[in-house]
């Protein structure tokens, strides 16, 4: 079943591409997008039946697997638990609503959307790969799909954000790979099963070997995620990606390199993990006020969410230096802070997400990004400014909403470990505050300027797509039951909670 | 029946008034009959002290319980909110539903708030309070002035929250759990970190020196708003939260003194403010830090009991002030102190607020003057000097009430012809209700009712001596007749200084413009210094590594050019040549170097556009350079030891 989630929309795609473009067959946009749409509603239903069936008991369920390339330990697996479910699942939401969501095609809406389904079964299966070798191409194409989304459908300096994006991402990969193979050279016997891997824990005990192999690792993911100071791919990404194409790679890319922290290397080189979670926790901490201050500083809206994004992605990492470090006796507090770092990622992906779509609807409206250039908005479209003042609250970690419920556990969980640096990433919350409040102060409220007295309001489309993702963030605010136990299922284990 | 009813029912109905908001009419009974019903709730609830537990995961649970001092604010918040509610449904036209809903989910914040039992469940409250109150700030949201105003509120009240946060991880970490019940148990340092959070949390929600100038900040909403905000909710969160965790902390040796330290120069300072401002709502603004600053002192001193009673009574006096002020500036049009002179006008009105000005200033046999009483008693218990203190903030506290009094309400001026709006009836009824209040409160005078107050409080009670409460009425006297004795002068509005010094000490001595020069302009500056840094810096490193790698790939593909399929080849030589001529570029400086980079991924990107035609340079000489990375690393590899 994990399999068809993944493959459906990635066969979709294919048969998109391919489909005859001349004669008679030629649907309208519009019904391509339903089409495409519906298309990828099918994981996210996979998926939740997936969610219904899980047990939660510790260690990977509903695994498939096929055997691909048996002499080097290389095979197809898919499985899922308390940490692959809801990022799996969050992931397919935000792929439904960022495909459902409105936006110019250029008269090229086939490629558009074969890529956007490509992408989507690449994405689940990065989460739900429980082999190395699969992970790590489906690594490296979800970067292809991006680039050519980036580059084909921006704005702006498209193509040399793309290709920054491209390369830089790339370069973070290979790393990545050596890392990998660096991994499975120390199994025994050799394989590229997770499960095998972390069971054997090879690089127990192996100095610098390990330390090599975790600085590779450790590259590329951080490049990924992004951590300061290799994160300055992200905002030419972000502000020349068109509004879907940005909610994907905040929503569901960055959360590729925490995955991947938490799932290899703090799963496989725990005590590397543990060795280095101090340096990791202050560089969380400076992804965090940097990030926050630096977002301060913008005046280009997207530029502004993209920096939000450093800051948030800083808790996460936080979040999870707290979880792996070296201490006994607070586990209960290790495992709220890798519960916290967990849910911050798909609360990160449901609001930034939401808000990069949102930017996609300003853009559409007035053609510029310049927060400067509005004014007055709540005046003209309440819709749009009731969702977006929803998101910039819950991104700022407001309760009730789902980055509170994320937040307070990594703070509370990380201050049992780290208590300065604990301290020091709360100031993070006050600037974000500022941030956004400023932002909804200058873009919907105060006078409303001449040029905008037609400003249009959301349209129906708008207003589902991204109520649906205001329903889920208030959700999960106000009752976190249902996904908190998931989580819990795996932190508690993970960090060894009696 | 829940206890989450108590938040949930106001919450209900700020629903209700949001969705039928194109019948405004409905609001305001809406509205005030759901407090109504939501005092009742509150009323059993006092006596049946619920509890409810909402499991969030297997580590965290929220837990909510009316207990102690709880089960007296759960009456008085709806019951203050119903009178304003119904003053605001009158009083506000400009948006009124949006206004009233919005209100409503303030107070079923500010519930939520007293009724919880652990700090997770407090900070939800607790932000949500800060939150709301933003937006209620920033009602008038088209004159961004007021917008401004509600982000400083926010703002400031945020940074306070911050010790919550850490309040609530140390708790944590201390007694694996949240709840408030694990505190006493909770060991040194975590017991401290908690002291320090809740110390900090309260101080800046309750308007606390130096966060104090949030709430002149917070007079930009409508009168109901301040009023809302200054008597029974916000403002009283920091009061309470210490009334409910001051005595679990008492092993924190530092924390009583600190909280008095605080809450004594608040009282003095703010005393000083309120004297000496000129603008109606905000001499009142400063009374109230003033005022939670007595309340400060009595925590401090042990009497949890004095504190709480304080609370209650100045509820009911501050919103009356309040609300008052708002007929005034209605009637008027001007917030200045120096236009109203309102009393042969308004002669109704002027009596009700000179009830409330009476029990601020702390007149027996008015329960304001009891808790006063009660507070410089605990004070003076602790130490004289504190004592002599507490009663000078006492005096400064009568002498700026009466010439609050007097130059709002006094008789004179050219009233008599004055054309004037009147206030309707609703607004007297609202004021006759809680002046009727404010005197019953006369009750506390009871024999008997200490025992009542200490139970519902918590803490003890001292009785003061007679000589205590002479001096306190001699004070009072002496402060209204030097009242009376400026008046007589006309000085009574510029207390014979000088304008400038006068305006330096109204606006919080300075104090916003030391945190906007200390705090907020540095923050700014470091935060553009960094937006510029972030581009210029950082990314200039990464630009160098892609000219060095573009420089390796232009070698690597020279070499593999003539090997492989000539097509690509020839791609690749054109990439060769357009990194070539970037490079020749990047000798004539920085900044032609930046701009060549551009022009030469330009180039390569404005082939990349057919990239559905198959051109797929770019992925041939990324490929190339990391097999070359990859086959140096393995070759290097079994070099390292």
């Amino acid at each position: 079943m994990l399999t068809l989630a993944i493959f459906i929309p990635i066969i979709a795609a294919v048969a998109l591409a391919v489909l005859p473009r001349a004669g008679r067959f030629a649907p309208s946009e519009r019904s391509l997008r339903g089409i495409a749409t519906i298309v990828a509603a099918i994981p996210l239903g996979l998926l939740a039946l997936a969610w219904a069936r899980f047990q939660g008991g510790g260690g990977f369920e509903q695994v498939e697997s096929v055997d691909w390339i048996p002499t080097l330990g290389i095979a197809y697996r898919v499985g899922l638990d308390g940490l692959s479910l809801p990022l799996a699942a969050m992931t397919a939401l935000l792929f439904v609503v960022s495909i459902a969501y409105p936006v110019d095609f250029r008269g090229r809406a086939i490629p558009y959307l074969a890529l956007m389904l490509f992408l989507e079964g690449v994405s689940i299966g990065l989460f739900l790969a429980l082999d190395l070798f699969l992970f790590f191409v489906f690594w490296d194409v979800s970067l292809v799909a991006m680039y050519f989304l980036i580059g084909a459908w921006g704005h702006g300096d498209a193509q040399r954000s793309a290709l920054k994006f491209f390369i830089y991402t790339f370069a973070g990969s290979l790393p990545l790979l050596l890392a990998i193979l660096g991994l499975y050279l120390a199994t025994d016997p050799r394989t590229f099963d997770m499960a095998e891997i972390i069971r054997q824990q090879p690089l127990a005990g192996a100095g610098l070997y390990a330390t090599l192999v975790f600085a590779g690792f450790f590259i590329g993911f951080a490049i990924k995620t992004p951590m300061v100071p290799v994160h300055t791919w992200l905002p030419p990404a972000h502000v020349d990606a068109p509004g879907p194409a940005s909610a994907i790679l905040a929503g569901v890319l960055l959360k590729m390199g925490t995955y991947g922290f938490i799932r290899i290397l703090m799963s496989m080189l725990p005590e590397s993990w543990a060795q280095f979670a101090f340096p990791i926790a202050i560089l969380a901490v400076i992804s965090i006020v940097y990030g926050a201050l630096v977002a301060l500083a913008q005046t280009n809206l997207k530029r502004l969410i993209a920096y939000t994004s450093v800051n948030h992605m800083g808790y996460v990492m936080l979040g999870l230096a707290a979880a792996g470090a070296a201490v006994t006796g607070q586990e209960a507090a290790q495992a709220i802070a890798l519960t916290g770092a967990t849910v911050e990622m798909v609360a990160h992906g449901l609001i930034t997400g939401a808000l990069f779509l949102v930017c996609g609807s300003i853009l559409t409206r007035g053609g510029t990004y310049e927060m400067g250039a509005y004014g007055g908005l709540l005046g003209r479209a309440r819709s749009l400014t009731g969702l977006t003042a929803l998101m910039a609250f819950a991104s700022l970690g407001l309760p009730g909403l789902a980055g509170f419920v994320a937040e307070v556990q990594i703070f509370a969980g990380t201050l049992a470990i780290y208590p300065v640096l604990a301290a020091i990433a709360l100031l993070g919350i006050v600037l974000t505050a500022a941030i956004f409040l400023r932002m909804l102060g200058t873009m919907f409220l105060g006078a409303l300027p001449e040029k905008w007295r037609d400003f249009p309001d959301l349209g129906r489309v708008e207003v589902v797509t991204l109520g649906t993702l205001a329903a889920f963030v208030l959700l999960i605010g106000i009752v976190p039951g249902w996904l908190l136990g998931v989580v819990d299922s795996f932190a508690g284990p993970f960090v060894g909670r009696p | 029946m829940n206890v989450l009813i108590l938040p949930g029912l106001p919450l209900a109905a700020a629903a209700l008034v949001w969705f039928t908001r194109s019948r405004p009419g409905f609001a305001g009974p809406i509205a005030v009959g759901a407090l109504i019903a939501t005092i009742v709730l509150g009323a059993w609830a006092a006596v049946t002290e619920p509890v409810a537990t909402l499991a969030w995961s297997p580590a965290i649970a929220l837990s909510l319980r009316v207990d102690g001092f709880a089960r007296v604010m759960v009456v008085l918040v709806p019951f203050i909110s119903a009178v304003v509610f119904a003053y605001a449904a009158v009083t506000e036209s400009d948006g009124r539903a949006r206004l009233l809903a919005l209100m409503l989910a303030f107070v079923a914040a500010m519930l939520l708030l007293v009724v919880a039992a652990d700090f997770v469940t407090l900070l939800i409250g607790w932000e949500l309070v800060g939150a709301t109150s933003w937006a209620l700030i920033g009602h008038g949201w088209r004159d961004r002035a007021n917008v401004e105003a509600g982000t400083q509120a926010f703002l400031t009240t945020r940074l306070g929250d911050l010790g919550l946060y850490v309040a609530a991880g140390a708790v944590f970490a201390a007694t694996g759990s949240f709840a408030f019940t694990g505190l006493t148990d909770a060991a040194s340092p975590w017991r401290e970190i908690v002291a320090a959070g809740v110390l900090l949390a309260a101080a800046a929600k309750s308007a606390q020196v130096p966060f104090s100038p949030w709430l002149f900040a917070a007079m930009a909403g409508p009168t109901p708003v301040s009023a809302l905000l200054h008597s029974a909710t916000m403002v009283a969160a920091g009061a309470y939260l210490l009334i409910r965790l001051a005595p679990s902390l008492a092993a924190v040796t530092w924390f009583l003194p600190a909280i008095t330290i605080v809450g004594l120069i608040t009282a003095l300072l703010g005393g000083l403010v309120a004297l000496f401002q000129t603008h109606v709502k905000r001499a009142l603004a400063a009374s109230t830090s003033a005022q939670y600053g007595l309340m400060f002192i009595a925590i401090g001193a042990g009497s949890s009991a004095a504190a709480g009673a304080q609370l209650v009574t100045h509820a009911a006096f501050k919103s009356l002030l309040f609300l008052a002020a708002g007929v005034a500036i209605h009637a008027t049009g001007s917030m200045l102190l120096g236009r109203l002179r309102l009393g042969r006008a308004l002669p109704f009105v002027a009596a009700a607020t000179g009830v409330g000005a009476l029990a601020l200033a702390g007149l027996p046999p008015l329960g304001g003057a009891w808790s006063k009483e009660a507070i410089v008693a605990a004070a003076i218990e602790t130490s004289v000097a504190l004592g002599v203190a507490t009663l000078a903030a006492g005096f400064l506290s009568a002498l700026y009430v009466g010439r609050f009094q007097l130059l709002a309400f006094g008789r004179g001026g050219d009233n008599g012809t004055r054309k004037i709006r009147r206030p309707t009836s609703t607004e007297l009824a609202a004021l006759a209700v809680l002046a009727a209040t404010t005197i019953a409160l006369a009750i506390l005078w009871l024999p008997g009712t200490a025992n009542v107050v200490a139970s519902l409080a918590g803490g003890e009670l001292t009785t003061g001596s007679t000589w205590e409460f002479a001096a306190s009425v001699g004070l009072l006297l002496g402060a209204g007749l030097l009242v009376i004795l400026l008046d007589r002068r006309g000085r009574l509005l510029d207390l014979g200084v000088r304008p400038s010094i006068q305006a330096a000490v109204g606006d919080w001595l300075l104090l916003p413009r030391a945190t906007s020069a200390l705090v907020v302009a540095p923050t700014l500056r470091l935060s553009a210094a960094l937006g510029r840094a972030d581009d210029r810096v950082i990314d200039a490193g990464v630009r160098a590594t892609a000219r060095i790698a573009r420089f390796v790939s232009s070698l690597v593909a020279r070499r593999v050019e003539f090997s492989i399929d000539g097509v690509v080849g020839a791609t690749a030589a054109a990439t060769m040549l357009a990194a070539a001529a970037s490079r020749r570029a990047d000798d004539a400086g920085v900044d032609g170097a930046v701009e060549a980079t551009g022009r030469g991924v330009g180039l390569a990107g404005h082939q990349s556009r057919r990239l559905q035609t198959g051109q797929s340079h770019h992925y041939f000489v990324i490929v190339a350079v990391g097999l070359v990375l990859i086959a140096a690393i393995l070759y290097a590899a079994p070099l390292i030891p």
